[in-house]
């Protein structure tokens, strides 16, 4: 492994090209990683962050909070079933809205909600808003004013909180009255009346899913938490068509490390039997080869992953590209995968290469 | 019986074509790697350039299928169709504004619907008929005549949404329901990837009212617009921002271009197919570089004893040719295969796109082999009689 290594140091140039080609599929990753990343987490933030085990809809709805709508009754009646710990109402509501400070027309999501959310405080007092981190990257700040929709209801921010986005649209966390109230004056089409919440996020124990729906008589129609996520339009079509381009990209670079190191590989077929001579063996030729492969897409992650980042403040806001932790691991880990995978290629030849062929033969 | 690299035979371009494919017939689980990866890396380009196509055409066909030549949307939308809507005043003011020749109420919302016994969304637009805002692709049928009848999405045809079908929208409890007699069937004309109907404006506001009763009043979403004769829609769409408040007006291309989600799909896309592209040259470059460096000896060799360099570099060419061809075969294949099922994005396999893909790639892929033909090109024969560049 030691001679692998030397041999990295004092010839990179001969892994240049390879380790090029691994940096663009290392960025590739990362961009295809982060806009997937982006996608769902900015869409899904405000439902992740419901203090529930289940989301109640009406069953006329097909799982969309802005087409649900569940009065007192059926609340009431949620309430009643067994094992329902707590019960709290939601609605949405998607428009523009400007800050009075000036700047530009921001996209919010107005949430009214009654139960402290995770990482999102009790409702704020009537007027007031707890207002996502990605309006304060927006230039929105505590104290601001933000008139929003047609009608220019002012909603005053009070503080921030993080990931409660809701279909890439910028949490602004309500208490039901304001959310009512910004409703019916800016979509007085989609009027709620004072008992009308469009979701329940309910905590308790048991089969709340099918205990909820049997004592609602079907008008409800209820989901886990998860299951609600999923039930957002594109959330899973997103997922499934990224990881499939995602995955295809790794069988990419698991062909790429395995050509190149089979070329390698055949390159030093002589130098292999010569030292298979003196007393190498295979295995340890061959973890020379796995080293060689693992530096490299090493090498290239850091690369890639510089460039991802400088791409991620070089690209247009309105590109939901959002490099996580997690995206960064996954990669790394993958491409090194991949990388060992590719090398084993050479495998069959490092083993079948005949110490004799060293002697009165190099090439 | 002379050899396969006799200069005789290597003289004539034939006999580098012979070369190349020897060459590949002796190492296929290379070749077969590189054309494999080649045929992956294109399958992805030409996956995504189908999907970004077929999305854009989904999300926002109905706009850009319809005959108002300027969309006005309320400010504070974002170019929104689902977050605008208009007042009363403001439709009334854009109809004064010089340079528009009709302006008319165009209404758009999601709603469950009942399409052949399966409940599902469905997108529906209300416009006056015969104003601006009416389906301008039918394929079969007609456009509504009266109240309660719709064209309908011709890719959803089978789904229940087919002529003669009638699609129920689900009213809220207590409600009647209304329903749509669809007419007419009109293509690319789908709305957020769901089945979409026009109809007449009153219609659309009848079905608003059976899922939201308690609605004071139903608004159109934006003002849809038929220029004078003469005027420019550009132009006309400055002027009702400059003088209607509150409004955003675009012309139907700026309303495709700008809808929230198309710009920013377009230039996540763009970015990803461009290090796609770059990738598979490299891919193919590296790979007949260091081939190239591996048969040094021999290719000096074969010079000293008198081959042109031509027919060299021809049977470099052609190995590139076959890898990128192969590629090519092998990501149509995939494609194909794969196409089926996400055939609900739009995403169809089609001979233009393809060939254009693969041509391109090839074009690349030539480029970058030219490092490797530098290479054979840069050869001295005399390096035989050194030594130098053979091994012994």
């Amino acid at each position: 492994m030691g001679l692998a290594l030397r041999e990295l140091r004092r010839r990179p140039s001969r892994f240049t090209v390879a380790t090029i080609v691994l940096t663009f599929l290392s960025l590739l990753l990362l961009l295809l990683g982060g806009l997937l990343d982006g996608l769902f987490l900015g869409s899904t933030g405000a439902i992740r962050s419901q203090p529930a085990d289940v989301i109640v809809y009406s069953s006329n709805a097909r799982d969309s909070f802005l087409r649900s709508r569940i009065d007192d009754t059926i609340r009431a009646t949620v309430e009643g079933v067994d094992g329902v710990d707590s019960v709290g109402g939601v609605g949405v509501l998607l428009l523009g809205a400007d800050p009075t400070r000036g700047g530009d027309t921001v996209n919010v999501a107005v949430i009214g909600y009654e139960q402290a959310a995770d990482g999102v405080p009790a409702p704020p007092a009537p007027g007031t808003a707890w207002a996502d981190d990605s309006l304060r990257d927006q230039g929105v700040h505590t104290g601001d004013t933000l008139l929003v929709g047609p009608a220019r209801t002012p909603i005053e921010v009070v503080g921030f909180v993080a990931d409660t986005n809701f279909l890439q649209q910028s949490g602004l966390w309500v208490d039901l009255p304001t959310w009512r109230a910004a409703q019916n004056a800016n979509r007085p089409d989609s009027f709620v009346t004072d008992d009308v919440v469009q979701v329940l996020a309910v905590r308790g124990s048991g089969d709340l899913v099918a205990a909820i729906d049997a004592a609602t008589g079907g008008a409800t129609s209820t989901l886990t938490k998860d299951e609600a996520v999923y039930a957002l339009p594109g959330v899973t079509e997103q997922e499934s068509t990224f990881n499939a381009i995602i995955y295809s990209t790794l069988l990419v670079v698991l062909a790429v490390v395995g050509l190149f190191f089979s070329l390698l590989t055949l390159e030093r077929t002589a130098l292999y039997g010569v030292l298979k001579a003196i007393g190498a063996s295979t295995r340890r030729l061959f973890a020379g080869v796995v080293a060689q492969a693992v530096v490299v897409a090493v090498i290239a992650f850091v690369v890639g992953s510089l460039l991802a980042i400088a791409a991620g403040a070089a690209l247009p806001a309105d590109v939901p590209l959002q490099l996580t932790v997690g995206r960064f691991l996954f990669t790394f880990v993958a491409l090194v995968i991949a990388a060992v995978l590719g090398s084993a290629i050479s495998l069959r030849r490092v083993t079948r290469i005949d110490p004799a062929s060293a002697i009165g033969s190099a090439s | 019986m002379a050899p396969d690299w006799h200069p005789v035979r290597l003289a004539c371009d034939a006999e580098g074509v012979f070369l190349a494919v020897k060459e590949i017939r002796r190492a296929k689980t290379r070749f077969g790697l590189l054309a494999g990866a080649v045929g992956l890396l294109v399958y992805l380009i030409l996956f995504q350039q189908a999907l970004l196509g077929g999305l854009v055409e989904q999300f926002i066909g109905a706009v850009k299928h319809q005959s108002a030549d300027v969309l006005v949307f309320n400010d504070q939308a974002r170019k929104n169709l689902e977050g605008s809507i208009i007042f009363p005043e403001q439709l009334e003011a854009v109809g004064q504004v010089d340079g528009v020749d009709t302006a008319a109420p165009l209404g758009q919302d999601t709603f469950t619907v009942n399409a052949d016994g399966v409940e599902t969304d469905a997108a529906v637009f209300g416009y006056v008929l015969g104003g601006p805002g009416e389906p301008t692709t039918v394929t079969s049928g007609r456009l509504p005549s009266g109240p309660f009848e719709a064209v309908a999405s011709s890719r959803n045809a089978a789904d229940g949404f087919d002529i003669g079908d009638v699609v129920e929208v689900v009213p809220a409890p207590g409600t009647d329901p209304v329903s749509f007699n669809v007419v007419g069937l009109a293509r690319e004309i789908n709305y957020s990837v769901s089945p979409t109907l026009f109809t007449d404006f009153d219609s659309f506001v009848a079905a608003k009212r059976v899922v939201n009763p308690d609605a004071p009043a139903v608004l159109a979403s934006v003002v849809a617009v038929k220029v004078a004769a003469g005027a420019s829609a550009a132009g006309v769409a400055d002027a009702i921002t400059a003088t209607v408040e509150g409004t955003e007006a675009l012309t139907r291309q700026a309303a495709v271009d700008e809808a929230p989600g198309v710009s920013a799909v377009r230039s996540s896309f763009s970015v990803i197919l461009l290090l796609f592209y770059l990738v598979v040259p490299l891919v193919t470059g590296l790979f007949f570089l260091i081939v190239t460096f591996q048969k040094a000896g021999a290719l000096t060799l074969l010079r000293a004893i008198g081959s042109p360099a031509g027919p060299l570099v021809r049977a470099l060419l052609v190995q590139v040719l076959a890898v990128v061809v192969v590629g090519g075969l092998i990501a149509t294949l995939l494609f194909w295969l794969t196409s089926g099922a996400t055939n609900s994005l739009g995403v169809t396999v089609q001979a233009r796109p393809v060939l254009l893909t693969v041509g391109v790639v090839l074009v690349l892929a030539m480029l970058t082999s030219l490092a490797a033909v530098r290479r054979v090109l840069r050869i001295d024969p005399i390096a035989a009689t050194t030594g130098a560049g053979v091994q012994v």
